[in-house]
């Protein structure tokens, strides 16, 4: 059922850029149009890119905001959220609980 | 003889049916959403390009590129694991990464397998190691989902009398009273369990999923709790699905910031869920599973589109089973759901599903 | 005033929910009208529209109780009037109750609520119900109907279950099997024998009226 969502609309979260399109929607109460070009100006890229997986792929993995496959050695989980923190310009509340355990605030 | 589509009904069985008489039920169902919310209905070319994705020969269709949404999943951890759906012995961050990098969503919700806010309180030590662990793994933001569900505060699963009783011998001021008692028990609840997910699960946000299935008294204590919270931790991301169109007045005098909570359909739902502080609302429209697909759809679009229009938040549109125009069926049929995605999109205008 | 007009001020005195409305409106008609058009055309009408505002959210579930009380001081206020013998009873008599395992107890206990209201006599044995106490209960009222409600598709089959007991009992041809909840659909009825399935409370209501009464 959810592929054919994805399949039918989705962002397709990591694969492209739909997770930061997610991830400020949330954080910053924005609509999806709103939203996109938000993500697309902080990434240097066209609207259009955020669900291309082939368009996207390269800026992920340079600005280590984590990728689909494992064989990169990109970065993951915590450390791509610290990226995506940095790159979008917002607070991550697992990133502050991790540099709160790890004494470094 | 006339050309026949293959389509659904709501409880997706397959039918045949003429051009024609898809659009009178896209008419009318569009006709009965406008009456039942009191809200504009569609336009003749809004109804034609319902038509044209209801008639479309494909299997799935598909929005244009350019037009992609996000997918904010709910129940999704719990959804792979869980005997309630597929049982895959996976646990549930290893579902959790199966959303991230199997199934591409854009955000995952994370839950206790009964799914209800008041069973997690006991468990709250596990749930919030559980979601460090996610967090540490899961680049996409994940919130951790649950039920205001507040049928379970009422006897016999909890302290205070059950109101569908006490209605039942005319005892409506009890009644009352009984319920606005489990709104505030459910209140603390709620907040009791978000500060320590926040504080130490590092969770993303918190999904309530299914509010108001109790009636007003919950969709009243999940606003409260909503309010609070957004108070004490400003940047949390707090996602509000609803349980079903019209807020069921059971109490049928409680307001919240001095507007009644019964009787709200999704475009009025969305103003309270704003103004409390909820940074998406997740609107669901039922369907009726004696009527085709055609007309539900067309009613889920024209309730949904007026949401969409009114929000000032993201709107992400309920859509698995037997909600938002898609057919009541254990395994929705993709014809029905592709289309209805693409509806949603293309004609109600929704951030997300 | 017409007899249609007539009909109207009762049905809509049902709907403002208020008992000295109804009453106001009953003793104005019982001039006119025959007593049972009264309460049929008339009150029954106004019921049935309380049922429909109340799904579409314009009326909520005290309007409800406040109507079905002041329907039932119009109707006594009529006893008087009916022939000996035509003083209108309970509708049937009811056991509506969630199957096991499942917890979900507001949308039953609504439909227990809407078909009290409408006059059927309701046995409400709560949520969580063994096959066991539906079976019971059902000889102890000897009810002539069983509602079966389910909100998961986990347990939708406990509604098979209480078909296949009463089959067991010996008592299946005597009692009419009603399924409900969001999972459960006709097609579902059908397949386990259900005599019917409702969409909502209000459907339960007119379901049970052609079952029960032949309405």
């Amino acid at each position: 059922m959810r592929g054919v969502h994805v399949a039918t609309s989705g962002m397709t979260g990591m694969r492209a850029a739909g997770d930061l399109v997610a991830r400020v929607e949330f954080a910053k109460s924005m609509k999806i149009g709103d939203a996109k070009a938000y993500v697309a100006k902080k990434l240097g890229v066209d609207v259009m890119d955020l669900a291309d997986e082939n368009a996207m792929k390269e800026v992920r993995e340079e600005l280590g905001l984590g990728t689909m496959t494992e064989f990169r050695e990109t970065p993951k989980g915590i450390a791509a959220k610290m990226n995506i923190e940095k790159v979008l310009d917002l607070k991550i509340n697992s990133c502050e609980l991790f540099r709160s355990l790890a004494g470094f605030i | 003889m006339a050309t026949e589509y293959m389509t659904r009904m709501g409880d997706g069985r397959r039918v045949f049916m003429t051009r024609e008489d898809i659009l009178a039920d896209i008419e009318a169902g569009v006709a009965e959403g406008a009456d039942s919310a009191e809200v504009p209905a569609l336009s003749e070319e809004e109804i034609e390009h319902l038509l044209e994705i209801v008639c479309a020969k494909e299997r799935i269709v598909t929005v244009e590129p350019g037009n992609e949404i996000v997918m904010s999943q709910d129940g999704g951890a719990i959804s792979i694991d869980s005997e309630h759906t597929s049982g895959v012995p996976s646990g549930r961050i290893l579902a959790t990464l199966m959303y991230e990098r199997g199934f591409c969503m854009d955000s995952i919700d994370f839950g206790h397998t009964d799914y209800s806010f008041k069973p997690v309180k006991p468990l709250i030590s596990v749930e919030c190691q559980q979601m460090r662990w996610v967090q540490e793994a899961v680049t996409v933001p994940v919130l951790y989902g649950a039920m205001p569900n507040m049928g379970l505060y009422y006897t016999p699963d909890g302290p205070y009398e059950n109101p569908g009783d006490l209605m039942k011998a005319f005892k409506i001021q009890e009644a009352r009273e009984s319920i606005e008692k489990s709104a505030d028990h459910l209140t603390r609840d709620i907040i009791w369990i978000v500060q320590k997910m926040m504080k130490s699960g590092g969770a993303d946000g918190i999904n309530f999923d299914t509010t108001g299935a109790a009636g007003d008294g919950d969709f009243f204590a999940a606003l409260r709790a909503v309010e609070f919270l957004r108070k004490e931790f400003p940047e949390m991301y707090i996602e509000m699905g609803m349980a079903g169109e019209s807020m069921l007045g059971i109490h049928g005098e409680l307001e919240y910031k001095g507007k009644a909570v019964a009787g709200l359909w999704p475009h009025k739902q969305v103003e309270l869920a704003a103004e409390a502080g909820a940074n998406v609302f997740g609107p669901a429209v039922n369907t009726n599973t004696t009527r085709s697909f055609a007309w539900n759809l067309a009613r889920a679009v024209t309730i949904v589109k007026e949401a969409s229009k009114v929000s000032p938040i993201p709107v992400h549109v309920n859509m698995g089973n037997g909600v938002g125009g898609v057919p009541m069926f254990e395994l929705p049929t993709l014809d029905a759901l592709s289309r209805a995605n693409k509806a949603m999109v293309e004609l109600a205008h929704v951030d997300g599903i | 005033m017409t007899k249609d007009e007539l009909f109207s001020e009762l049905s809509n005195a049902v709907i403002s929910c208020k008992k000295d409305k109804v009453l106001e409106a009953v003793e104005k008609a019982r001039r006119e009208l025959d007593p049972s058009e009264i309460i049929d055309k008339g009150l029954a009408a106004g019921m049935n529209e309380v049922g429909i505002l109340f799904e579409k959210g314009r009326l909520f579930l005290p309007h409800v109780m406040m109507a079905a009380d002041a329907m039932t001081a119009g109707v006594k206020l009529l006893e008087d009037d009916l022939p000996a013998g035509a003083v209108k009873g309970k509708l049937g008599t009811i056991v509506n109750g969630t199957v096991e395992g499942d917890v979900h107890d507001i949308g039953k206990s609504i439909v227990s609520t809407m078909l009290q209201s409408a006059g059927f006599e309701v046995h409400d044995v709560g949520r969580d119900v063994p096959v066991q106490v539906f079976i019971d209960k059902i000889r102890e009222v000897d009810a002539d109907m069983v509602g079966l409600s389910a909100l998961m598709t986990t347990t939708l089959l406990g509604q098979k279950e209480v078909i296949t007991c009463l089959k067991e009992e010996g008592i299946r041809d005597r009692v009419k099997v009603m399924v409900g909840g969001s999972p459960a659909t006709q097609a579902w009825a059908d397949k386990i024998g259900a005599d019917c399935y409702a969409e909502n409370a209000s459907e339960a209501v007119m379901k049970a009226k052609e079952l029960l009464c032949g309405a």
